[in-house]
């Protein structure tokens, strides 16, 4: 066993410290339960310590013992919400692989870590183009005619718009998705309104579709499935108020339109 | 039938497109954007024809999330990257989105409406298609993890490639 450890002499601290950004950064791309489970266990056995996790959805509580019990490290780190980043969670992975296979030190680790954290997005008019097709996208699959199409790619291109602007203006994210249905609704019930195209509804329905909470929701069944019932219940009512948040901008548009 | 068969065709062009837009919104790695828009494009024809064919949309769509499931574990082999990143954005252009209107148009409807005959129909409606959501939503999950379901492993990294010695400890 003490063969195969990477760094036996790595302190007990310093590796726990390192793991518990580990699991906060994974918890806060929107990784399951279960992987976070897996990547800092995989991580930690990698240095000869094994860690007991508490997974929550603000919060992440480990604590780090080498096989003799000679030293232990339990600390708590709160994780904050940002939204999906799959970069973060494609590098987080392959690194936990090369922390095995290459036998990196805690210092290769952190210098990754920042990397990986720095990583730019995508170019904001790339979202906003790109995010708007899929709604025109959408909009077609459920038997919209081009004229729907654009109404849409219009509406949901300045409801994105103004969710990115209101959460950098660091307002309540439930808010935030509430603008976002508010200003794609009042765009597309434009079009219901004036009876612009065919199937006007369509459009009304579909141009608010870039706001569902895709990853939650899937989320909810994995860590269901996994057994991780307390995470599960809890991303469950996270996504139920962000659908009652889109569902309250889409009412608003109805009640003002009088639709 | 040829008609139908571009119909289809069609219809698989938009589901890689609506993959692409939340794939580009979840921030994949680039590597992964071509794959991501094949898996939604084979997931969402494969739930078409089997909608053609008369077979309920929840089982439909639970074949097409499987196929994209089974699939990603292939693909996260070529690219080094999880599989949820591939799955995830591919199945969501199969989200029940209309579905999800027409409840909460139902939930509206009967919350303002006066008690009258028509608010039976309106709550039948409203209950038949919020079961479907939720039924295609789960359909939607279980399908994406049936790999992880039926295999009971952490990681498929040793699927493809033999364990090497200095990983057994």
């Amino acid at each position: 066993m003490e063969g195969n450890v990477n760094h036996n002499r790595v302190d007990v601290k310093e590796i726990g410290l390192v793991l518990l950004d580990i699991g906060a950064i994974l918890m806060s791309s929107g990784a399951n339960t279960t992987r976070i489970r897996t990547t800092i266990s995989r991580i930690s056995e990698a240095f000869g310590y094994s860690t007991e996790l508490l997974v929550t959805h603000r919060a992440i509580m480990l604590s780090v013992t080498d096989s003799a019990h000679h030293s232990f490290f339990s600390s708590l780190k709160r994780t904050s919400p940002h939204g999906v980043n799959f970069k973060v969670v494609s590098g987080i992975s392959r690194m936990s692989w090369r922390i095995v296979e290459e036998q990196w030190d805690v210092e290769q680790i952190k210098v990754e870590l920042t990397r990986l954290e720095s990583i730019p997005q995508y170019p904001r008019i790339l979202i906003l183009l790109l995010v708007s097709l899929a709604g025109s996208s959408f909009c077609r699959l459920f038997g919209g005619h081009v004229i729907e199409m654009g109404i849409v790619f219009i509406a949901s291109f300045a409801g994105l718009l103004i969710r990115q602007e209101t959460i950098k203006r660091n307002f309540n994210p439930y808010l935030c998705v509430y603008f976002g249905a508010v200003t794609a609704s009042l765009i597309s019930g434009l079009s219901v309104k004036l009876g612009w195209g065919s199937t006007p509804e369509t459009a009304l329905a579909t141009s608010v579709l870039f706001l569902v909470p895709g990853v939650p929701l899937i989320n909810i069944f994995i860590d269901l499935l996994d057994g991780n019932l307390m995470n599960g219940t809890l991303r469950g009512i996270n996504g139920l108020i962000i659908s009652f948040s889109i569902a309250l901008g889409l009412l608003t548009a109805m009640i003002i339109y009088q639709i | 039938m040829t008609m139908e068969w571009w119909l289809l065709v069609e219809k698989g062009i938009w589901f890689g497109l609506a993959s692409l837009g939340f794939a580009i919104l979840f921030n994949v790695p680039p590597r992964t954007l071509l794959l991501i828009m094949v898996l939604a494009l084979i997931g969402g024809m494969t739930r078409e024809i089997m909608l053609h064919f008369g077979i309920h949309v929840i089982l439909g769509t639970f074949a097409g999330a499987t196929i994209i499931g089974l699939l990603s574990v292939w693909t996260s082999h070529l690219k080094h990257t999880p599989p949820l990143v591939f799955s995830i954005p591919a199945v969501i252009p199969m989200v029940p989105g209309v579905l999800a209107y027409r409840t909460m148009l139902g939930f509206i409807k009967l919350a303002s409406e006066h008690i009258d005959t028509s608010v039976s129909q309106t709550l039948a409606e409203t209950t038949s298609n919020g079961l479907k959501m939720t039924f295609i939503l789960m359909a939607l999950a279980v399908g994406v993890s049936v790999p992880m379901l039926i295999s009971r492993k952490e990681t498929f990294k040793y699927l493809f490639e033999p364990r090497k010695d200095s990983d057994k400890n």
